[in-house]
């Protein structure tokens, strides 16, 4: 490949990510508003969002942290955009494997906590304080469900885990080849959205939103950003590791809406964990299920 | 006021022939995504609920809740304002990220209502800030906020909704009348006259003699001791 494709491609897969994330943020509005019998926002309700929260006259930074923290939130996940392979697009995916892949998507958490903290509010504090005690508990059930996988299809090169599940049609997906695991991996990934019920950190009726207290205009129009950018990159890589990925774009995109939505509509229906619940919780089952999986693939 | 328009304006030139293209698109996305914050002081809070729920559902014209003032375009204000909660109401709109718009809901912030003769409710909200909209009632029902709303989404697509700009303009005319009901110590941790500066909105309003008597005993804001633990206080001797 030569590098202008290259370049072609780590500038487009951002791009599509992003106009593919506010389609899933819309997506899981809607889903909200029609669990609660209502009507729901308008199809460009995100874009309005995020036009809107940038052209705010008043910009209130806290400091050179709080700035350098949304960008960090930010690029961690437009960096991931790069290494996960969509239909007819690779970008670097072959060079970073799911490792680097599991570590960026861990940036932005931590870009948060640093820009949160410059803010110093108190409940922002609180807010991080529970993102990253929720980053604890997602993520080593997360990590057992990539190393199964990784395990079973002896790579950790995501193109190739996509190829081997491809080769046999519905019967080679990881989803019927390791049940355990996908289901270790749909609680995990649920919880990585921080929606209910393992909405700990933004409990906007206990901490005011958490991390975005103190978040407004392009500040928050940057988390919004964000946003999107989580749904879809949680979304994609559930799909690439247990769904076979996607041959055309039609079956990629209709498999992701269709993973995301699983937790969607499991999350408006359910009140909050508290933060020792939620660990308890994602430390006993999800482990059980993906160490019990992990045992059938060995 | 006829004095205002004889005051000759001079429009910006433009030389990008899309600099109105994105005005207006910026116009238009502000008038379609309106974040509240709620400031429910009276009995007008409990048409919320239904106005933001399954019957009536706000969020189908981009309305939605938030819950700090730096987040939200829209405070509004459901019923009497005491002035203890005045002051509270100040801190919170100072606070808020601009363009910002306010909206009175029910009789008593448009005249004190049934509170007229209450000697601890402030009666017209508009005296000590700039409200863009008025929704009277007692209380006014879901159908009333939601049609006032539309207003004020018209009226800020259109480039009208302008009020903040008000408030910086004419400075000393709310602050007088807030040191009238708070005492000439008054100050908030906002630093309006430096944000005027910032905005270009200085004007012939914003300075006077009340905000001349806030210098006098103005305090520098200072950040809060860091203490672990309860301390408890010796009494003064």
């Amino acid at each position: 490949m030569s590098a202008t494709e290259l370049l072609i491609e780590l500038t487009l897969m951002p791009l599509v990510a992003f106009v593919v994330g506010m389609m899933m943020v819309l997506m899981m509005r809607r889903i909200a508003a029609k669990l609660q019998r209502r009507v729901g926002p308008p199809f460009f309700q995100p874009l309005y969002d995020i036009v809107k929260l940038h052209s705010k006259r008043t910009q209130v930074s806290h400091g050179l942290i709080h700035d350098i923290g949304i960008v960090m939130a930010m690029g961690g996940y437009i960096a991931a955009e790069t290494l996960l392979p969509v239909p007819g697009m690779n970008g670097i995916a072959e060079k970073g494997g799911i490792i680097t892949l599991l570590y960026l998507m861990m940036i932005p958490s931590l870009g948060l906590a640093l820009g949160v903290g410059q803010c110093a509010n108190p409940n922002g504090s609180i807010g991080i304080a529970r993102a990253l005690t929720a980053m604890l508990a997602y993520d080593i059930p997360l990590v057992i469900v990539v190393f199964g996988v990784a395990y079973a299809a002896g790579t950790t090169n995501l193109i190739d885990i996509i190829a081997t599940q491809q080769a046999g049609g519905f019967e080679t997906w990881g989803v019927t080849q390791m049940p355990l695991l996908a289901i270790a991996g749909l609680i995990a990934m649920h919880a990585s959205l921080g929606k209910q019920p393992f909405e700990i950190y933004i409990a906007p009726a206990e901490i005011a939103t958490g991390p975005m207290v103190e978040m407004g205009g392009k500040y928050l129009g940057g988390l919004f950003v964000m946003q999107c950018f989580q749904l879809y990159t949680t979304a994609v890589l559930y799909v690439s590791l247990f769904l076979g990925g996607g041959t055309t774009w039609f079956d990629f995109l209709l498999k992701s809406f269709l993973v995301l939505a699983i937790p969607m509509s499991i999350a408006y229906l359910f009140p909050r964990y508290r933060t020792e619940d939620l660990l308890r919780l994602m430390w006993k089952w999800p482990v059980m299920l993906g160490l019990i999986g992990i045992a059938f693939v060995i | 006021m006829s004095s205002i328009k004889q005051i000759p304006v001079v429009e910006a030139k433009r030389t990008n022939p899309l600099a109105r293209v994105f005005d207006d698109l910026v116009r238009f996305c502000r008038s379609r995504s309106l974040f509240i914050l709620h400031y429910c002081t009276g009995c007008g809070a409990i048409e919320l609920p239904p106005a933001m729920t399954s019957r009536f559902d706000m969020e189908r014209l981009g309305i939605q809740p938030m819950v700090s003032p730096r987040q939200a375009d829209i405070l509004l204000i459901t019923g009497y304002v005491s002035i203890k909660t005045l002051k509270r109401v100040i801190l919170t709109y100072e606070q808020m990220g601009s363009p910002k718009y306010v909206i009175g809901i029910c009789s008593c912030t448009v005249n004190g209502g049934m509170y007229w003769q209450s000697y601890a409710t402030a009666k017209k909200l508009d005296e000590y800030m700039p409200v863009d909209l008025y929704i009277a009632g007692c209380m006014p029902r879901p159908e009333a906020v939601i049609e006032g709303l539309q207003q004020l989404m018209d009226r800020i697509h259109a480039g009208e909704a302008n009020s903040w700009e008000d408030y910086y303009r004419n400075y000393d005319y709310y602050l007088g009348n807030q040191q009238k009901l708070f005492g000439e110590d008054w100050q908030t941790p906002t630093d309006v006259i430096s944000e005027a500066k910032h905005y270009d909105l200085l004007s012939n309003g914003t300075l006077g003699d009340h905000t001349r008597l806030l210098e006098q005993h103005q305090k520098p804001l200072e950040a809060l001791e860091m203490r672990l633990g309860h301390e408890q206080k010796e009494p003064a001797k």
